[in-house]
């Protein structure tokens, strides 16, 4: 069978991603460039026979060397990977994003031009001639629309003439523009066509006037040092990036000459935008959306979700099965509280995964998401994030596991992994679930002042952990304002968005997996134990005691601690366990798998706990790290055990830091 | 003038862009190069400025609207 590799590169909301999906449906993967935090996304279909394998070039609006996406994605494209390279514009907006097109002109490797959003296009009115267009570049041109499934053949049929032909981009006329520069034709003239393989001179030129500090490094290993000093110099007396642009820009005024016809945009907002976009009104909007977003989430959820009660039954069935069978005990504590106790956990947030990504997903596509930047810019700005990075904070009141998968949305790795830490800080619906009922135990009427202090502290939190991690995670030279493009809004493609996210989920069930096995077996090995006094985590927890104490937690508010880390839902049946004094491992167990409390658990809790104990654990409990799924879903998102790492033992710490303060707090006050 | 001095619904005409290599390319890479038609959308404070070119909506953080410079034309 014979093969063909192919790369998709586009602007932003050039439908580069809807086609990537409708392509490869199922058979992605998603990885990173080796040695590089940046996406990578890789699919394979078959046609007619032939296996087409995509690459999804990562970038930004240019092949400028601004971020390392888009130096890997031209690096991938000179290395001659691709044996075709799609580039996409979008109709509606022709002579914007053929900006791509004009600054991909020069590179070697064989190109086709798609034109998507056809029926947008023609929804404004305007008529497009590819065939006239086709003729100036001397690549294959098509008219598409990724979103309608009639469109795909059209698409294979170009591919196929675009792979047999393997035709380049008709560049003289840009060339023209280009002598016109300052100092163009003398530096061209120092390098020859194999100056660098892939790039041709003219191409390099031109990254020269820019200022393109990458090609500058490559030309000073191959060139000789007399020949770099004299382009060094031409370069700095020659024109500049705005004159290039302006080149490029006259080049495609000039090929969309005649090929384009049509009545011109009008300039006001439409009724939707007019609310995002309000002073006062967008923000809640904004939320509203997410939040509306979120419950129909559950819908899909839902159903995941019950599978994951199923596994509970299937644990109780399968125990009590098995030691009727007399198989030993560690067996089946092995077999129904690690195996089967992941399983449950791991489903169940399956189908937070599989709704959030599914909204998210609909949200970009659409053209929501572009509105949910532009109105929390500034706010997220001081923190170093893009406006996007609301949406995983919001989710994050809901479930972490949410907030964690949810932040795919944010293109750039810094702010994406510096998202989801943040995202941590903010109390999750199992802690929400708890706060309240410890707090009116313990404080009564004053319950409410605790949720304040501790939603002040979230803030305090945040803003103290993006000041932390922002150093490192975000350059300042990547803490630029937006600028950026709010598209029209589109119809979303149902197939590729559902294939999609079924992609996502079937990935990341397998990598989370394994995680969560491990943490929970680690879980089980130190808990695990015959009676109360040889489990290790009862000889550390008592061990340790004197300094637990010193953080308001006496050893069994320790341990619910440690086992919150696990589900924040066992924290209390944790306590519950310990302080009625049962077998210890045994309630510890039941409780992580969600049995009942004791029915007596305020008195219980009012005997033994004082009210700072009871407010550092309040802390400890609510800044602890969220759960191991929501560890899990981080790894799974940021590729890097180094920073999901680092998070976590940071929580851990800052928790109990939380939790001594509060405590010595409490203790004066009563 | 500056771009975020411009009034909402005004008209102007990109005249000089200013800033790093890397603002330029962004700036330029979106459509925004001197000579270059524009319409303000919106200019609210504390908001990235909004504004129509080349048929695109384009919102613009106001410190990076500080390295655009703009000429008013009166409609």
């Amino acid at each position: 069978m014979s093969t063909a590799t192919i790369a998709l590169l586009g602007q932003p909301n050039s439908g580069k991603s809807t086609l990537f999906n409708a392509l490869t449906g199922l058979r992605q993967h998603v990885g990173n460039w080796p040695g590089k935090t940046v996406e990578k996304k890789e699919g394979s279909f078959t046609h007619a026979g032939k296996t087409y394998s995509v690459a999804d070039l990562p970038g930004s609006y240019s092949m400028s060397a601004n971020s390392d996406e888009e130096v890997i994605t031209r690096d991938f494209i000179a290395s001659g990977k691709a044996d075709v390279v799609c580039i996409l514009a979008d109709s509606s907006q022709l002579e914007r994003s053929l900006f791509m097109l004009a600054d991909y002109a020069g590179l070697e490797a064989p190109c086709f031009l798609v034109l998507n959003m056809e029926d947008v296009a023609k929804e404004q009115g305007k008529t497009i001639d590819a065939a006239a267009i086709e003729k100036k570049l001397g690549i294959p041109v098509m008219l598409f629309s990724a979103t309608d499934i009639k469109a795909y053949d059209k698409f294979y049929q170009t591919l196929e003439r675009a792979l047999k032909t393997k035709t380049h981009i008709n560049v003289s006329a840009l060339e023209e523009e280009y002598i016109k520069l300052d100092n163009y034709s003398d530096i061209k003239a120092q390098l020859s066509d194999d100056t660098i393989s892939g790039y041709t001179p003219m191409w390099l030129t031109v990254k020269v006037l820019e200022n393109d500090k990458v090609v500058s490094a490559k030309l000073k290993d191959t060139l000789s040092d007399d020949k770099v000093k004299k382009i060094e110099n031409l370069a700095k007396s020659g024109s500049d990036a705005v004159a290039t642009g302006e080149c490029k820009f006259a080049w495609i005024d000039e090929i969309l000459q005649g090929a384009v016809s049509g009545r011109k945009t009008i300039t006001k907002l439409g009724r939707l935008d007019r609310i995002y976009t309000h002073r006062f009104w967008g923000k809640p909007a904004v939320v509203m959306t997410v939040v509306l977003g979120l419950l129909a989430s559950f819908i899909p959820a839902l159903p995941i979700m019950a599978l994951a009660s199923v596994v509970t039954v299937l644990q109780n069935a399968v125990g009590s099965g098995l030691s009727s069978a007399g198989c030993p005990a560690v067996i089946i504590s092995l077999i129904c509280d690690v195996v089967l106790q992941s399983m449950g956990y791991v489903i169940k947030m399956l189908g937070f995964v599989f709704g959030v990504t599914l909204v998210f997903g609909l949200l970009e596509e659409v053209g929501v998401m572009a509105r949910i930047s532009y109105v929390f810019d500034n706010t997220m700005g001081k923190l170093g994030l893009q406006g996007k990075s609301v949406m995983p904070f919001l989710v994050s009141f809901g479930c972490t596991i949410g907030g964690a998968s949810g932040a795919r949305v944010i293109d750039n790795w810094g702010q994406k992994v510096l998202t989801i830490a943040l995202a941590w800080a903010v109390p999750c619906g199992a802690a929400w679930a708890i706060i309240p009922m410890l707090s009116t135990v313990f404080f009564g009427a004053a319950a409410p002042l605790v949720i304040v202090a501790l939603l002040l502290t979230m803030i305090l939190h945040m803003w103290i952990t993006a000041k932390i991690f922002g150093r490192g995670l975000v350059k300042t030279e990547d803490r630029c304002g937006m600028i950026m493009e709010l598209p029209p809004y589109h119809k979303p493609k149902w197939g590729a968005l559902f294939r999609y996210v079924l992609g996502r989920t079937k990935d990341t069930f397998f990598r989370v997996v394994k995680v969560v096995l491990l943490v929970c077996g680690i879980f089980w090995v130190l808990s695990y134990g015959g009676s109360n006094e040889s489990s290790i985590l009862y000889k550390i927890g008592t061990a340790i005691e004197p300094v637990t104490k010193f953080f308001g937690m006496p050893w069994q508010l320790f341990i619910a601690f440690v086992a919150s880390s696990v589900g924040k839902e066992g924290a209390v049946g944790v306590i519950s366990a310990l302080y009625s004094g049962g077998s210890y491992s045994q309630g510890f167990m039941e409780a992580m798998s969600g049995a009942a409390r004791s029915e007596n658990l305020n008195e219980l809790l009012l005997a033994n706990v004082t009210r700072p104990e009871a407010l550092a654990f309040i802390f400890a409990l609510t800044f602890n790290l969220p759960c191991v799924v929501a560890l899990a879903a981080t790894y799974q998102e940021i590729h890097s055990v180094k920073w999901t790492a680092k998070i976590a033992l940071y929580y851990t710490a800052t928790a109990l830091a939380l939790s001594c303060i509060v405590y010595h707090i409490g203790l004066l006050i009563w | 003038m500056k771009l975020a001095e411009l009034k909402e619904n005004s008209q102007a005409v990109i005249s000089g862009l200013n800033g790093d290599t890397r603002f330029i390319g962004r700036i330029t890479s979106i459509g925004l190069t001197p000579g270059c038609h524009i319409s303000v959308i919106k200019n609210d404070k504390n908001r990235p400025v909004l504004l129509y070119s080349r048929d695109t909506m384009i919102a613009v953080n106001r410190s990076e609207c500080e390295g655009i410079e703009v000429t008013e034309v009166k409609a």
